[in-house]
């Protein structure tokens, strides 16, 4: 875990990750080689709380898309919640709700995924 | 489908157009400069990919900007540096005025982030630079790179709604602050303050002016003045009148009555302009006088009304911390009133007391004495602070005097009511003494203390009914004043002295103004008796109640009127009265007294001239010029022709010994000599006397 992954924990297997601060290059890059590890063990699902990302900027949103790209070659998904209203405007503007979903509450994403 | 998860330009541009609007929508609901930068900061450097950010504001007054925002930099490297407008890359922008590409590594403060790359843009008030957001290399997924053109451009919009917002804050906090400033003023002054819309709605008031109006902020503001005002008209029309006329009106002492409160103001009403000269309001101004005036009556308590405008006038007179003076102290004491209201109603007790205070502060104010305390039926006063004189012994000693005759008149009064008169001791001594307010946080008041206040006190106890008794300090100050006169007495002791001390009784004429004549003659012979030095055996009491005798008998056998008469035995009564203070020049002291005490007996000017003639009449050689005078004259050396003639002279002889070795010889040839030119001017006298006094000058001829 670095600065940007705060916590990581699992609920009915999905994999609930937790960041903080900016979802940038470095931010994106973090996420993605966690869930490139869990992936490698055997994790499909994965629930990023965004409770403590206010910002993000393209390129993190373009990791976010490899992340989906490869999540869809195992079927696995990927959804968010706790977003704040610039992160949910920009995922929305940049397609990212097309393939992936955001969700209210962390309950309401277990149940789904 | 992967082709469908790229980013392309079009969604950028589309971020970008979407940031800029929630960044112009947004900027204006931030009231906060912090909180303002630190949103632009971070959606700039979301929306270019830039890695980090940084926003740098304006110091006030100064060329100096200092950090107002950070993004994803640790900007401890940063800590210390001055980052000046007129310096490296900011100086660059404050001459271009737009967004620019930098190359981080060419600025010696921002080469310390590690960055690589930077988009500079200004934040500008008008044309001026009031700060800078600079975002550090820019993201892709190959890695960090400079920044593009499109991207500055984007950056520069971003600055220039950020500079609209920042300066909407900073006018609006320094509107606050200037409101906030006034409002301070405001409240902090004593004065009370409200104003006026046109609508005559009172729409700001001051913490003072509430105090006086009585009533809660809340209660006034956005209420019309009238309204506010309603029972006091004089203030409604005030306010009328300037709002009318456009005129500034002050009036001065106003009785102004709200909600139960009476309060007296000056008032001061002035239009209320804005900058085109075009009336908006009123600004009434109101100084409470009540604070003054609890000033002053606080202080009437104590010293005299002069005293408080001295004080008022110019406070560095007062002296009212801890100081050592000299002061002169006053200690007055009712003889026998404890058991003598003991057989009073606790009303009268009361009554009487209030009555004799009420006369006695009288004096004490009238001489300037600040009244220190009352203490049951005591008084004691100081002179010589707070605020000292030279005279302050003298103005002591005069109070003591007129306490004793005010309370003469008072007596007077209070038998006429069948009350028994009162009767005080009184005791004064000079001497230096700690000053200064003396007492507990809940009660402190302002007093004199030290041996010199203890000594005065024992004085008073010592003294007896009538009495004025003071120190050997107080006598050295004033035995030099004609107008008193001392009698030393027996030392006495004192507690807390070893010594005894010198004691001097002050005589004084008791001066009561309701007695008949004959009860004033006495109160002329009591002082006598009481006054005149013991070593005069011939100017004795004996002597003058002669003369007095002899002027009565004179003055019926040469027909004078009644009127003429009093004024005969007045002078009669007064003729010797200077040797108490001056034996060399005793006729015109015995004047000076006739002239301050007899107008209080109810005489007139020109009949104390008369009685002041006939004194100065009888100085040897006798000079009279009219009736009165001649008989006066004849009675103060009617003793020449008479038996006792050698009885009187001896006493005569006696006295002048004291101060001229006279032998024999000398005296005899003094009293031929004297016979000689001597003559009766009046008739009767010459009846009575002229054989008498051939006969007396032959016998003192005849003695060897």
């Amino acid at each position: 875990m670095n600065d940007f992954i705060t916590n990581v924990k699992e609920n009915n297997s999905i994999v609930i990750i937790e960041t903080n601060g900016y979802l940038n290059n470095v931010g994106g890059e973090a996420v993605s080689t966690l869930v490139y590890e869990k992936m490698a063990q055997g994790k499909t699902k994965f629930l990023i709380n965004m409770a403590s990302t206010k910002i993000v900027n393209s390129i993190g949103v373009s990791i976010l898309i490899e992340i989906i790209e490869k999540l869809q070659e195992v079927n696995g998904k990927i959804g968010y919640y706790n977003l704040a209203p610039i992160v949910a405007k920009t995922f929305n503007i940049m397609g990212l709700t097309k393939y992936s979903t955001v969700y209210e509450t962390e309950e309401a994403a277990v149940n789904e995924l | 489908m992967s082709s469908d998860f790229k980013i392309n330009d079009l969604q950028l541009k589309y971020l970008e157009l979407e940031t800029l609007l929630d960044i112009t929508h947004e900027l204006n609901s931030f009231d906060q400069i912090p909180v303002l930068l630190q949103e632009i900061l971070i959606k700039s450097c979301g929306v270019l990919n830039a890695s980090s950010g940084l926003i740098l504001i304006e110091d006030d007054n100064s060329d100096v900007l200092h950090i107002g925002a950070h993004f994803n930099i640790d900007i401890s490297v940063l800590k210390g540096l001055i980052f000046n407008k007129r310096k490296g890359i900011i100086s660059k922008i404050n001459e271009s005025r737009k967004a620019l590409n930098i190359t981080i590594e060419d600025d010696s403060f921002l080469s310390k982030t590690q960055c690589k790359f930077g988009l500079i843009a200004p934040f500008l008030d008008k044309k001026n630079l009031v700060g800078v957001i600079i975002l550090f290399d820019k993201e892709s997924r190959k890695g960090l790179s400079a920044f593009l053109d499109s991207d500055a451009n984007m950056l520069s919009a971003i600055a220039s709604q950020a500079s609209v917002a920042y300066n909407n804050i900073k006018l609006i906090e320094n509107i606050k602050e200037a409101k906030t400033f006034n409002d301070n003023v405001m409240q902090s002054i004593v004065t009370g303050v409200f104003t006026t819309n046109l609508m005559g709605e009172i729409n700001h008031i001051n913490r003072a002016a509430t105090a006086i109006i009585n009533l809660e902020k809340d209660l006034v503001l956005g209420n019309h003045f009238e309204y506010v005002f309603g029972s006091n008209q004089f203030i409604t029309q005030l306010i009328n009148k300037c709002e009318l006329e456009s005129i500034t009106i002050s009036e001065s002492q106003i009785l102004l009555e709200c909600n139960g409160r009476s309060t007296t103001v000056n008032i001061s009403v002035s239009p209320l302009m804005n900058d085109l000269g075009q009336p908006i309001g009123s600004v009434v101004a109101m100084e409470d006088l009540s604070n003054l005036d609890k000033l002053k009556s606080t202080f009437k308590k104590y010293v005299s009304k002069q005293i408080v405008d001295q004080i008022l006038e110019n406070e560095d007179h007062l002296n009212l911390g801890g100081q050592e003076l000299e002061v002169t102290t006053l200690f007055s004491d009712i003889r026998g009133f404890t058991s003598m209201s003991e057989k009073m109603s606790p009303k009268d007790v009361v009554d009487s007391l209030n009555e004799y205070f009420d006369k006695m502060i009288e004096v004490v104010f009238k001489h300037n004495g600040t009244l220190d305390k009352i203490i049951g039926d005591a008084l004691m006063v100081i002179y010589g602070a707070p605020i000292g004189s030279n005279n302050d012994a003298e103005r002591a000693l005069l109070t003591a005097i007129e306490m004793q005759q005010k309370l003469e008149e008072l007596n007077v009064v209070r038998m006429t009511r069948g009350q028994s008169p009162l009767e005080i001791g009184i005791g004064l001594n000079t001497g230096k003494a700690i000053s200064g307010n003396i007492g507990s946080k809940v009660q402190m008041n302002y007093t004199v203390i030290g041996d010199a206040v203890n000594l005065s006190s024992r004085l008073c106890s010592f003294a007896k009914a009538g009495q004025i008794i003071v120190s050997e300090s107080v006598f050295s100050a004033l035995k030099n004043k004609s107008n008193f006169a001392f009698r030393e007495l027996t030392p006495i002791h004192v507690k807390g002295k070893e010594d005894a001390v010198n004691v001097f009784e002050v005589a004084y004429f008791k001066n009561d103004s309701f007695s008949s004549i004959e009860e004033k003659y006495d109160q002329i012979e009591h002082f006598l008796i009481s006054n005149l030095p013991g070593h005069l055996v011939y100017h004795s009491i004996d002597h003058i109640r002669d003369v007095v005798e002899k002027s009565e008998l004179y003055g019926r056998l040469e027909n004078l009127s009644e009127h003429k008469m009093h004024l005969l035995k007045t002078a009669a009564w007064l003729h010797d009265i200077g040797y108490i203070w001056d034996e060399k020049a005793h006729e015109a002291r015995g004047c000076q007294f006739a002239k301050e005490f007899l107008p209080a007996w109810g005489f007139a000017f020109d009949e104390i001239d008369a009685i002041c003639e006939m004194i100065m009449a009888t100085r040897i050689p006798q000079t009279p010029t009219n009736l009165m005078q001649e008989i006066l004259c004849d009675a103060d050396l009617d003793y020449l022709g008479r038996d006792d003639y050698f009885m009187i002279s001896d006493r005569l002889l006696m006295e002048i010994r004291r101060t001229n070795d006279l032998n024999s010889n000398d005296w005899k040839k003094l009293q031929l000599d004297f016979f000689n030119k001597h003559q009766y001017y009046t008739a009767s006298a010459n009846s009575n006397r002229f054989k008498g006094k051939q006969i007396n000058a032959q016998k003192i001829a005849n003695k060897n």
